[in-house]
Parts: C-alpha cells; structure tokens; sequence
C-alpha cells in the first residue's frame, strides 16, 4: 500500500466524536504550527483515568451504586480475595519451607533477643507483632518442617500476614484505573492478580513476600495516583501524594532489599520529570527549585526516615543478647542485657585468653579452624568469622625469644608496641603471615595459623599498635591496653604489614567467611586494620564491673547494614552444590522451574510455587510485544503518521514506561547479580508483567476504534475465562495438595516442572 | 494533495531537501571538490590552516608509520625464549589450557596448524591462522612444541622473530589507520597525529604486539573496521556507486576479521551496527523527503553487507580450519563422538565396539573421568549430619582401574542365541552385575551420603528378586535415534532408573573417609545435563569369557566419516562460548574492568631472575590518563549542551555540535561498546581486554582536543552527490600552538615509554631501586622491588 494512502487511513479529526468524553477539545494549535519535535505541552489538565467532577448526590440505588461503581468492584475483589487467601489457610499444621526462617525471627522479636539476618526489620518485626497479637509466646523454634504445637496460634499468624496478599488485590484494581485503563483492562490486571497462584501462594504462609508485594504494589499506586496531580503541584492532593510515595518506599525498602529497585522505578520517572520542567522556560526558577526540594524530601528523606526508625525499633526491641551479638560492635553488645562483657577483666595481660573483634563496619571474631587453605601455604585457615565459638579465642603469648608467661610470677600487663604471639586456643597453632598472596586479594599477604605450642619462627611476631581508647584518650595516655574500650593494631614484625579483614568473602572452602590478610599498604585511618578486644578471661585477675555508655544509633545502624550486605554477598551459589531449589532468571518468566515449598510425601500437604501459567506466559508475550509496539510507533512518529492524539500518546507512554522500566528493574538487577536466586524473586516483576498486559489489551483492543463492542467483550471473556480456569485447574498447588501427588493428573503442563 | 500538506511539514520537493539539510546534521561538499576536501583539493580556493597541505599530511603519515615500525620491531628478538605469564605456583591453574594467552599457547596453535592436528581453543580461529601462515612462511617446522616455559627459541632452532613480525607489522600499520580515521573525520591534521601519539607511543600496544598473540590482529582489524565505516560514511550521497558499495563491503569484511580473531569482535560489530541504526533512522525522517522503498533498500544493502556478507567471511575461516586440521591432535576430546570420527587417527575410529549383553564392561563418567565402581563395603548406618543409609553395599565412582570396576550387561528380555539381536541398543532396559561381588545395580528412595535430594546407589544380590524392579535401568543415548546401537568410546549415554526416573550422577566432591575419598554417585532427578553423560571405556570380556577379538573381526582403522560443515561450525561455536563463559578460575593477574582506564594494575608477562629482566604489561600512563580523562570531558561537554539547549541556550554553533555529537560520539559509542560489556561477563578478564578500548578513548582524545583548541571545524568533509545541495567551504586553521601543544605531549609520551621501556622490551634489566621507581602506582605488582628500608624492619 502507498505510504501516503496508509497515512490517510489513521487520520482523525481534532474533534473525534467517538472518542473519550473526559479529554479536552481544546488547547491544542492546529498540526501545522506545532513543534513536533517539542514535547507535548498541556495548557489544561487533563484527567487521566480520574473523573474530577463531583456529581450530585444519588437520589436512587441505582444511582448510587453507578456513582460508587469505582469502589464496589474492587470491594468485591477483594471479598473474593480473602477467601482465595484465607480458604484452608491453616491447613497444614507444619512449617512449611521459609517458615523456618521467618517465624524464628518473629520469635526473636517476642523474646527480645538480639538476632541477625539479610533482610531490613519491618516485615519481621511485622511478623512479630502478629505473633504478639495472635497470642504467640515466642517459645517455637520453627525447625522447618516441624508441627506446630498447640501453643503456636500459626493460623492467626498466617491469616493476618495474608492480609497484605489480600489487599494486593484492590491495589491492582485502584493502580489500573488510576494508569488511565479502561474498565475492561482493569478487571483483566485485577483478575489475574486475583488469580496468579505464586501470588496466592507465597501470601498465605509466615513468609515476608505478601508484604514486599504489597508495599511494591503501593509504591506504585502512589506514584500514579501522583501522576495524576501533576498539573496542580503544591495542592494538599499533590503533597499528600508524593509524601505517601516516599512513606511505601521507606516501607518496601525496609522490608527486603528488593524494594531499591520499586525506589528506582520512582527515581526514574522523578529525574524525567524535573527534566522535563527543566525544558519549560516559563517556569520560574524559583517553583523549578522547589519542585526540586519537595522531591528531595518527600522521596530521599521521607523513606530514610522510616528505614532508620524501623532499625531504630528493632534496637529498642531486641536488648537481650542473642544469637546475632557477634555481627554488632563489641560495645553495642556489651549493652544487651544478659551479657557478661562489663565483668570481664579491664586490662589484658601476657596469658590472658581473649577474642578480638574488627572494628570495620561489619567486622567480625578472628577465627581459626582446623581447615587448611587448598591454595597459598596450605597451612590452618585463619577468617573472620560472625557467629561465637572457642575457635575465637586467642591466647597472649610472649614472643619465641621470651620466656613463656610464668604463672606464679608477677602479672605482666599488655601495653602499646608490646611484641607478642597469638596463639589460637583450641589448635595451639600461632597467628603467622608470610609472604605468600592472601587467596582473594592478591596483592596482600596470606595470614594463616602454623606452628604449634614449641614449633613457631619470628613470622608468628605480631607488634601491638594502640590507636586509643574511649576511656584513657589518645594513644600517648594509654598505659594498659584495656578489653572493649582500646583499638589496636596489628602490625606483623617481620613484614611490617597489618592484619585486616575488610569483608572480602572467601570462596566455599573457607565457608563463606570473611578473608584475614596482612596489608602492606593500608593507611592509619583504615578501621579494618582496628581490632578491640572482646571477650577477656583471665583466672589471676579481677573481675570488673563496668557499665557503658550506649553506642551511637546511625554507628550500629551503619554497622548492621555493613553486615547485612556483606551476608548477601556471600550467598553466592555454590558450584559444587546442588540446589535444587535454586533457578535462574531466565528460568522465570515463561516458568520453566517450579519450586517444592514442602516434602513430597504421600501423606503430606504439598505446595508447589508455580505461577498462573496464562498469567506468567501472557504476561511475558506482552513485555515482548509492547516492546515491539513502541518501535514500530517509533518508526511511524518518525515518518509522520497521526497514531495518537496529545493525550492519547501521554497516556500510552506513561503505562509502557512503567511497566517496562518496572519489569526491566525487578529483573535485569538479578541476571547481573551473583547471588543465588529463587522463583519468588520474579514475583515483584510479574506485577508489571500483569501491568503491561493490560496496557496492552486496553490500547490495542479494548481501545481500538476497529473493533466493535461484542468483539472486545469475545477477548475479555475469553482472557478472563483463560485465566479463571487455569487458576482453578492448579487451585490445589497453592491451596495444598493432598495424597499421593500422582492421583492429580494434568498438572505437569512443562516438562521441566518437578510436580511428579 | 491538501491532505498531504496537512499530515507533513513540507512539500516533497526539492525544497524539502534544502530545509531539510538546512536544518539537520548532514554535511556535504562544494562544487570545487567533488573529492574529501581533507585530501587537499580545492587548496586553491582557500588558505589552508597550519600544516593542513597534502603534503604536510603525507610526511606526517610516514613519519607515525615509520616510528611505528622501529617503536615495533626494536629488538623483536628479544627474549628468545617463550614467553608465557608468569603466576604464582601456589595457585590453582585452570584446568583447561586454552584460558591463558601468552605465547606457550598461541606458538602452540600455529604448530598445529603446521602439523595440521586437530586443538581446541576458545578463540575463533583468523588470527592464529594468519600466525601459523606467518611460521609456515618462514619455515617452522611445527616441532617445537612450546610446552617448556623459558625453553629457549634459539636452542630449538625456532623461526621466531618471524612469527613475532606478523603482530609487529599489523600493530605498526594500526597507528597510520587511527591517523588516516581521524584524518578522514575531518580532523587538522595536528589533532589527527596527536590521536596516532596516543597508540604509537603506547607501551600496552608495543608490548601486545611484539609477541605471539592474538591482540595486534584483533585491534588492526577492529580500527580498519572503524576506518572503512567512516570512508563509506563519507560517500553516503552518492548511494550505490561503486565507491559506496565497496567500502560498505570493507566494512563488512573488516568486521568479520575482527571477529574472526576474538568474540571482541562482537563489540565492533555494536559500535557499527549502532553507527547504522542511527543513520537509517535519519534516512526514515520523513522531512528527508525518501521514499519506504528507498528506505527498505538501504536497509537490504546494510544487512546482506554488515550482516550475511561477514558471516559467510567468518564461517569461512572456520571452513579453512577444519580444511586444515585433519588430523586427530589435543583438541579431539572435546569434541562429540561424530565429530571426532571426522579426525584422522582419532581413538574413536579405531577403537569403537559394539556392546552385547552378557558383555563385562568399564563405565566412566565423561566429566570426571572416573569409572564406576563397588566394593564389599557398606553405607555407615548414620551420616555425620545424622541422617540414615540403608547400609547397603557403597556403590562409588574411583578414578583409577580395577576390577571391582567392571560389570556385566544383564538382558531383561529375551534374546536371540546368535546374531545381532544380542547388540545392545538404545533405550534398551537392561541390569548391571557387579562382577566382583556378584550383585546387581540399584537405586532407590534414600537420600545419598551427600545430598538429602538424590537417591542412593547401592547393589542387591543377584538371586535375590524381591527388589528386581529397583535394579532395571535404562541406557539412554545422547542424541540417540531409535534401535542405535550402544557402542564402547562412542556411545555417550546417561543411565535412567526405571521406577524413579533419575539419572546415575556423580560429581567431584570425595566421600569421608569411610567411601575411601572415592566419589560418591547418586541418582539425580534433574534434566540431564553434559555432566550426566557416561560412556563405556571398554569391553573387558564377553559371555564366554573368551578373548575378544575373536568375536569380531580384527579392528581394522575404520574410514574417516565425513560431517556437515555446518554442523561442525555450530558445534565448535556453542563449545566455545561455553568454554569462554567457563573461565572463571581465579588469575593473580585478573583485574576489574574498572582498573582499566587508568592503569591501575598490569600482568607480569615474563621475567628471567638471572638478569633481572622483566616484561611488565602495563600501558603509557600519560597516553592512558589524557585519553581516559577526555572522555569524562566529552561527556562534561554533551551535557553541558544539552542543560544550556534545554534553558534555549546556544553554545556552540550547529555545525560544530553536529560534528561533536556525530563524530565524537560515534568514538565515544565505540569506546563504550569495547568497555563496558566486559562488566557483565563473569570470566577472568585481564587488562590487555581494554586495548581496543583504549584505542577508541585515544580517537575520543583528539575529538576533544580539537574541540578545545578551536571553535570551528574543517566543513564539509563528506563527497557531495549529484543532488547535494552545495555548501560554502569552511576550513580550520588552528595555530601553531596545537602544533606546539601535540609536540609537548609527543615528547612526553616519549619520555614515558622511555621510562616504562625495560618493562616493555624485558630489557635492560633492572636492580631494585629502579624496579621501585618505575613502580608509578602502588598497585603494580612489578618483579624483582627493591626491598623499602622499612620493610627490612625483622
């Protein structure tokens, strides 16, 4: 077909009669005198999705609920939804996969003991209050698969956990509408989010996921709903808008990590904004730098706020010692209750068995084990490792050239520049470096543990390096080197380097543990060459009893957020184990791999993470046929051809960035990343998979101006069956399969699903 | 036609054209030159800018050439031994060869060539092509098999610094091409000589081009590439001349030999093939006024071009490769039994029997090399995590031979006394008898020692039938078609429970003490990958016992099966970039792309402790620090346009922004394009990746350059065509001192390479306090340092 006579076909006039009441006819100059090339300027608002206008009140039901239409859906969605939720919920009496994890942490929380872990506190402090609520005591240790006990109210829990998977639901709706979706595509986006059985299934157990969803979900509802008020900024909606935004994102980022990249959608779309403000030569500088200001603080500091103040609650909370001491600074420790580090003795002494602690942001114990490194010296491992065990403790020893400490001699205190051996308690072997490469980072010397009680050389001769103590002040007035309160060196006396340990993860065989170097050139500021020590025993001394002052928030903040990102980075994938829960990214979204949440037992309750196959397939084909959509409007845009009105195009461009760039960044981050990664990490990028499947339907079908009513309503109907029917079809992966698996047939739509 | 007045801007007429060029980024010629006005002509019409004549131009380009060949060939000579990348011993080597780059590998490749045996390696194969061609001309023998490292090449009788030319000369003849791409850009001919300084007085370039390596032929194909693209830019107005099509052809050619020698060359083929959206995307501008057929055809020249035109170049060489290696050599076993039955003298083809039941046979695993075996021992009852075995008889895999490896085939069907029906085929459900202690092959529910998710092996007595439906498995073929027979060396198959599914699997990881560090095998329920597979090793004995040979015929050496070339290519290619992505062993030389553009470590190429001689790879850092700098002021410039355009500031006239966008860009794309994939790959990666890299930052530096020493720019330097519509002539004139600036910084960058050169040339050698000198950043890790007086502390 000649190009000219194509182009003609599409023409409409400015005035489209058959064509969406709510947009403006006017404000718009005629083709001829518009700048293509500049960006599309509105004079006039233009209600996107939104209807402004308050009607008159209803005078008759039917009236009424026409009015309310906007609510009464998504009310009954979400009724819908609860019981999709709530159906059989507590069924299976047992814990079911992370469970394990998550209820211990909520217990941590009952029992206000100090733990550790990967992920931010809001989702498990979340848990723990659900916990308190339902009655729970925090006396069950979540071993993963276990029965819960009378006493463990797991149904309660889970019922008011799912509740965040609940309102998933509404949010879907509310988000589709307010993306300026047509009835049709909204219900299409709401069913399936309804309908997905990952979705269901990961909101219906202990588990942080439903409320990751939910906050993602309303990070993005926020945003949209602060798209609308774009064009009255500084208006009481508009400020409510984007403070709510910043508030979900505090929220999502402080439930898993995951939530940074909801943060970067919000980024995104921000900096396109203030550019595009930056082009308007109207504006005065002045609006244009409190645009500025508003978004600094509404989406910077908004969400630091509750990120800090959720950590600030989980210190307030959890003051008992507990498992997690040994990740945290010796002094943050020493102010749990319950623990023993104030009546240790104050001054370390030739003899004094001790634990050194590094003082980096997310240091941990000096540890040795009997494992030898397979490259380097081959001699006994030394690491730094996060969790309290005699394989910690080190015993002060004279250098080789000395005597041996005499027990029934005067004490002999450890002072500044003292030269001593550290002699690990439990292999008897002596803390030694020599100019061998460390295993990961080449260009330092490997510090290894050789020797033994009598066999050692001068390479085992550390010189203590005061840097100064909270106490005693600088260095010139540090006469006794005091546990907790010095800092120190460790300068090797043959080598000049120091010891540190700067959070580089050593590979498996060395168990994930932080690697211990010696550093020839580190400067003196370098906090990973600063040891403390922690814990001192000492029989011919006294024991103290000391009280400190509390350490600063932000330092312990910092601190733990150091540890948590160090943690994750060494859940890298093991290669010379097999995971079989593990997938790939590229796995996820045409749902190659499902994931067993439970045994396999023929007298189990079985759970099987897989998607709604329609949801995750159709989802996955719109992605790829948006992309190809936006280019070839690319092309037609750039030989001129009338595709969309102002408003239109707007539209169009909001709904494909959105859930592109959305999709792009709940994925891409994990095909770079080296973690290991799971079917569930997918779940926050299937939301905009769903997102753009709707855009997709509501442009192309339920938009078009070629198809008339009844053909619309034939695809609806169809998709919405597609997806009603599959959902059904699998209902029992979410809702729990029970008896033989292989009494329920039909299940294993791919081959590479390990349902049988 | 109001309508189309309507729906486009402007008529299509000539008109169009003139507003249109008026207002876009092209550039076209005056009447008096229909030639490139930078060669020279029309010097008549206009005073030429400083040092801007042709011949000028030509002194210069002899100059830069011909320093290049000394800067080169200086001592080629040296070391006369193999220079190979030192390492640590301590560390762990990779287990496959192919993943070093140092002249034991690459002398290697051109041995076989000349021996014509078979080799694998990771890299496609142009490049070590053209070395063997270049050892072939100068009469190497091909015996010297550069396995010793420091064997001396003198000794040997080697013809080395024959074979060390080839890179020289094409690393030479790259300096004149960046000289000739920015001479062509339009660029006076200073800034175009100052961008030459940058690669030719640059260690990194002169120590990778000096020895047996695959990086000269890669960075000289990869600037041609760059080089012919801008040539045929250059005759865009003129479409589908003769001139047109043969540097569009170039361009494809050029673009197959960079692939051709590295998978790099992929990243030239972005940076082109980004060059070329963008121009087609002006072409489809509607205010161009061009038609969609005209479109479509441009579009249909770039692809058959810069797309089918190269794959046929590329597959081409792999044809001569294989046209080569005939013979079987090292690189057989990695490749399929098919394939391998292509190779003369190949094991498969002399040893490859088939199996019938009742045979006793050796199994080993493909990946592990380890055959599978049992012993009288038991499973302990509880493992060290607490869990349970059934304490049946270990089943394991043992890497070394002896009969308690062998088993028998037991048929689950009945067969015929005689003949073929007693063959072995595919899919067939058969048993294992362990010989030794007459027990059969079984696996069942129970978790095994190492892993809670796969099943234990263990064996069951033979007369013992309650468990006979755990002890059936089937010989599943790899790729196997139906009633294939099972053949010893050949037949790769994975081994399939038949009640449970699973896979007979086992992996590296020994089992404690109690396995005797043996491995452990399993039965794994996952699609069965590459490490599934088994084949059987050999045929110990059949039913009777008797010696084998007399069953078949004496083994006669079986022809040489041909295979499809294409099947051939697909399956080299796949292995390759498996291969490739496998190399992620740890390196002490190995660095983060981010060390990269400002040298912040280097690799340790050869050293000799007798005299203290060292080459150090490791690049000039002031050529290295200005290129890499001016890129963050290219981009400090582009955003700077565009804040000031956005406010409806205009800062720079629009020929100079078009030059800027066009012509820098596409070298900052380029630079982009080499760079920044290699943050994505997971493999080692080691500086000399940044080579071409750095060659696109040294065309970004003279951009800059030239945009800071003056604000205007030779225009236009594109060949007008019959219909361009003529533009006034414009010609930079930009003073002596960018002469003087260029010759400061020639000199400097000589003295640079002067003062790095021991580490480049190995030679003199160095004591240590000059080692300690030459070590600019405490991060290099140079030999033979001196000690510093603190260090002598102990």
């Amino acid at each position: 077909m000649p190009e000219d006579k194509a182009r003609r076909r599409v023409v409409r006039a400015h005035n489209a009669p058959e064509h969406d009441q709510g947009i403006s006819d006017h404000g718009y100059p005629a083709e001829e005198e518009r700048d293509v090339y500049e960006k599309m300027r509105l004079s006039k608002p233009v209600p996107v999705g939104t209807r402004r206008r308050v009607p008159p009140p209803a005078t008759n039901i039917q009236e009424a609920l026409r009015q309310n239409m906007e609510h009464i859906i998504p009310a009954i969605y979400t009724l819908l939804s609860c019981w999709t939720r709530f159906h059989d919920i507590g069924k299976s009496n047992y814990v079911v996969w992370d469970e394990a994890h998550f209820g211990k942490f909520g217990s941590h929380y009952l029992k206000r003991e100090f733990y550790f872990d990967v992920h931010p506190p809001l989702g498990k402090m979340l848990v723990g209050l659900v916990g308190g609520l339902a009655g729970y005591t925090g006396n069950f240790d979540f071993k993963s698969g276990a029965q819960y006990p009378d006493d463990v109210p797991y149904t309660a829990m889970r019922v008011m956990l799912s509740i965040f998977g609940v309102l998933m639901v509404p949010l879907a709706w509310y988000t589709a509408r307010e993306m300026g979706m047509g009835h049709r595509a909204s219900h299409i986006v709401t069913i399936m989010t309804l309908c997905d059985l990952a979705w269901l299934c990961i909101s219906r157990f202990i588990l942080l996921d439903a409320m990751l969803l939910f906050f993602t979900f309303l990070v993005i509802f926020c945003l949209t709903k602060f798209h609308s008020e774009r064009f009255e900024p500084f208006e009481p909606d508009w400020w409510l808008w984007l403070a709510l935004t910043g508030i979900s994102i505090g929220c999502v980022c402080s439930v898993k990590w995951v939530g940074f990249f909801a943060t970067a959608v919000v980024g995104l779309y921000t900096i396109e904004d203030l550019w595009d403000k930056f082009g308007d030569l109207r504006m005065p500088v002045r609006t244009y730098f409190y645009h500025w200001v508003a978004r600094a603080c509404c989406l910077i500091v908004l969400p630091f706020i509750v990120y800090a103040t959720c950590f600030k609650i989980h210190f307030i909370v959890l003051n008992h010692s507990g498992p997690g001491d040994a990740q945290m600074p010796s002094l943050f420790q020493a102010n749990l209750v319950g623990n023993d580090f104030g009546r240790n003795p104050v001054e370390a002494a030739f003899g004094s068995r001790v634990t050194l602690k590094n003082m980096g942001y997310g240091g941990g114990l000096l540890h040795s084990h009997v494992q030898s490194f397979p490259t380097g010296s081959k001699q006994q491992q030394v690491t730094c490792y996060h969790y309290k065990d005699d394989n910690n403790h080190w015993n002060i020893a004279p250098p080789w050239n000395e005597p041996a400490v005499d027990l029934q001699g005067p004490i002999r205190f450890l002072q500044d520049n003292d030269v001593i051996r550290l002699q690990h308690s439990s292999t008897k072997r002596n803390l030694h470096s020599h100019a061998v490469p460390a295993p990961v980072t080449k260009l330092a010397n490997e510090v290894s543990c050789y020797g033994n009680e009598t066999v050692g050389d001068n390479h085992d001769h550390w010189i203590v390096e005061v840097v100064d103590d909270l106490k005693q002040g600088r260095r010139s007035n540090v006469k006794r080197i005091h546990s907790l309160t010095t800092r120190l060196r460790f300068k090797h006396k043959r080598f000049g380097c120091y010891l540190r340990a700067a959070n580089v993860i050593l590979p498996q065989w060395g168990f994930k543990q932080v690697e211990v170097s010696c550093e020839k050139d580190t400067s003196p500021s370098d906090t990973h060459t600063y040891w403390n020590i922690e814990n001192h025993w000492n029989d011919r001394l006294p024991m103290a009893d000391r009280s400190h002052s509390s350490s600063p928030f932000f330092r312990d903040f910092w601190h733990l957020n150091v540890a948590m990102m160090t943690s994750n980075n060494a859940l890298v994938p093991d290669p010379d184990k097999e995971d079989i829960l593990a997938s790939k990214p590229f796995d996820w979204p045409l749902m190659h791999l499902g994931l067993r949440m439970c045994g396999w037992g023929d007298h189990q309750l079985k759970y099987y993470l897989l998607g709604n196959p329609i949801v995750w397939w159709s989802g996955a084909a719109s992605l790829v046929l948006s992309v190809i959509a936006l280019l070839v409007y690319a092309l037609r845009w750039q030989r001129k051809y009338a595709d969309f009105e102002p408003a239109e195009l707007d539209k169009y461009l909001f709904m494909n960035k959105l859930s592109l760039l959305g999709w792009a960044l709940h994925f891409g981050p994990f095909v770079i990343m080296g973690r290991v990664t799971y079917v569930h990490h997918y779940l926050p990028a299937l939301y905009f998979a769903v997102l753009s499947f709707g855009a997709l339907l509501d442009h192309f079908v339920f938009s078009s101006r070629r198809l008339n009513a009844r053909a619309k309503w034939t695809v609806f109907g169809l998709i919405v069956f597609a997806v009603v029917d599959t959902f059904w079809w699998f209902k029992g992966i979410a809702f729990g399969i029970d008896g033989p698996i292989g009494e329920h047939k039909g299940l294993q739509w791919r081959k590479s699903w390990n349902i049988y | 036609m109001a309508e189309r007045a309507v729906r486009r801007r402007h008529p299509l007429t000539e008109g169009l054209r003139a507003t249109a060029q008026s207002s876009s980024d092209t550039e076209h010629d005056t009447p008096a030159s229909r030639l490139p006005l930078a060669r020279g002509q029309g010097a008549h019409s206009q005073p030429l800018g400083y040092g801007e004549s042709p011949r000028t131009s030509r002194i210069v380009l002899a100059v830069l050439t011909a320093l290049a060949f000394v800067l080169r060939f200086y001592k080629l000579s040296h070391p006369d031994e193999v220079v190979y990348v030192s390492r640590q011993p301590s560390l762990r080597l990779p287990t496959l060869t192919p993943s070093s780059f140092d002249e034991v590998h690459f002398g290697k490749f051109a041995a076989y060539y000349v021996k014509r045996e078979y080799y694998f390696d990771v890299h496609p194969p142009l490049a070590k092509l053209l070395l063997a061609l270049a050892a072939w001309f100068v009469g190497f023998d091909g015996e010297f098999e550069f396995d010793t490292i420091g064997d001396s090449y003198t000794a040997n009788h080697v013809p080395y610094v024959g074979i060390r030319a080839l890179p020289a000369i094409l690393g030479s003849l790259t300096v004149p091409i960046v000289y000739a791409i920015m001479k062509e850009s339009g660029y006076p001919t200073i800034v175009a000589a100052f961008s030459a300084a940058i690669v030719l007085f640059d260690n990194a370039h002169i120590a990778q081009t000096r020895l047996i390596l695959l990086d000269a032929q890669l960075v000289f194909f990869m600037a041609l590439s760059i080089y012919s693209y801008i040539r045929f830019r250059k005759v865009r107005y003129s479409e589908f001349t003769q001139q047109w099509w043969f540097w569009l052809l170039a361009t494809g050619f050029n673009l197959a030999c960079t692939l051709g020698c590295k998978m790099v060359g992929l990243f030239t083929f972005t940076t082109i093939g980004i060059c070329v959206l963008v121009d087609l995307w002006d072409i489809l501008d509607i205010r161009k006024g061009h038609s969609m057929q005209y479109f479509w055809t441009h579009f249909g020249a770039r692809a058959g071009a810069l797309i089918v035109f190269p794959f046929i170049i590329y597959l081409s060489f792999f044809w001569i490769h294989f046209a080569i290696l005939t013979q079987s050599g090292p690189g057989d076993t990695f490749m399929s039994p098919a394939f391998q039955e292509t190779l003369k003298g190949n094991e498969l083809l002399l040893n490859s029997q088939e199996i019938r039941y009742y045979d006793t046979i050796v199994m080993k695993h493909k990946e592990t090399k380890a055959f599978l075996h049992s012993h009288p021992d038991k499973y302990p009852l509880r493992y060290a995590d607490g869990r349970i075995s059934s304490q049946g008889q270990q089943v394991t895999a043992y890497t070394h031979n002896d009969t308690n490896n062998h088993w028998q085939v037991i048929p689950t069907k009945a067969l015929p006394t005689t003949g073929r029906g007693r063959i072995v085929r595919h899919n067939d459900v058969i048993q294992l008898r362990h010989v030794a202690t007459n027990t059969n092959l079984l696996t069942h529910d129970v978790a095994s020692p190492h892993m809670a998710t796969n099943q234990e092996f263990t064996t069951w007595p033979v007369d013992d039938n309650t468990r006979h439906n755990d002890t059936l498995f089937i010989v599943e073929l790899v790729d196997g078609e139906p009633n294939e027979v099972w053949k010893t060396k050949a037949g790769y198959f994975y081994l399939t429970h038949v009640p449970t599914r699973v896979h007979m699997w086992t992996h590296a990881k020994p089992l404690p003490e109690w396995g005797f560090k043996q491995q452990e095998i399993n039965g794994n329920k996952k699609t069965p990958d590459k490490s599934f597979i088994w084949l059987v090793d050999q045929i110990i004995s059949d039913e009777t016992g008797a010696d084998l040979q007399n069953r078949t015929e004496p083994v006669v050496e079986k022809p040489v099966k041909k295979m499809n070339f294409f099947r051939k290519w697909a399956e080299l290619q796949v292995l390759m970039l498996q291969h490739n992505a496998g190399l992620t062993a740890s390196h002490p030389y190995a660095s983060n792309p981010i060390a990269w553009p400002y040298l912040f470590s280097g690799i340790s190429f050869w050293t000799q402790n007798d005299t203290k001689m060292q080459i150090y790879f490791i690049g000039n850092i002031i050529g290295w620090w200005v290129a890499s700098t001016s890129i963050f002021i290219y981009i400090g410039m582009l955003v700077g346009d565009l804040i000031g355009r956005r406010r409806g500031e205009e800062l720079i006239p629009d020929n100079v922004r078009n030059r800027l966008w066009n012509s820098g860009g596409m070298f900052v794309v380029a630079w982009a394009a080499h760079y920044f994939p290699f943050f994505l790959m997971n493999r080692q990666l080691f500086l000399h990746h940044y080579l071409p890299a750095h060659l696109c930052s040294a065309l970004v530096a003279g951009s800059v350059f030239n945009f800071m020493i003056t604000e205007n720019i030779n225009y236009p330097v594109s060949v007008a065509g019959p219909a361009t519509r003529l533009r006034p002539l414009q010609r930079t004139d930009i003073g002596k001192q960018a002469a003087l600036v260029t010759a400061g910084f020639s000199l400097a960058m000589v003295l640079g390479l002067v003062f790095l050169g021991p580490l480049t040339y190995g030679t003199p050698g160095l004591d240590g306090d000059q080692v300690n000198t030459r070590r600019v950043l405490s991060s290099w890790t140079l030999h033979f340092a001196g000690k510093k007086t603190h260090d002598v502390s102990g």
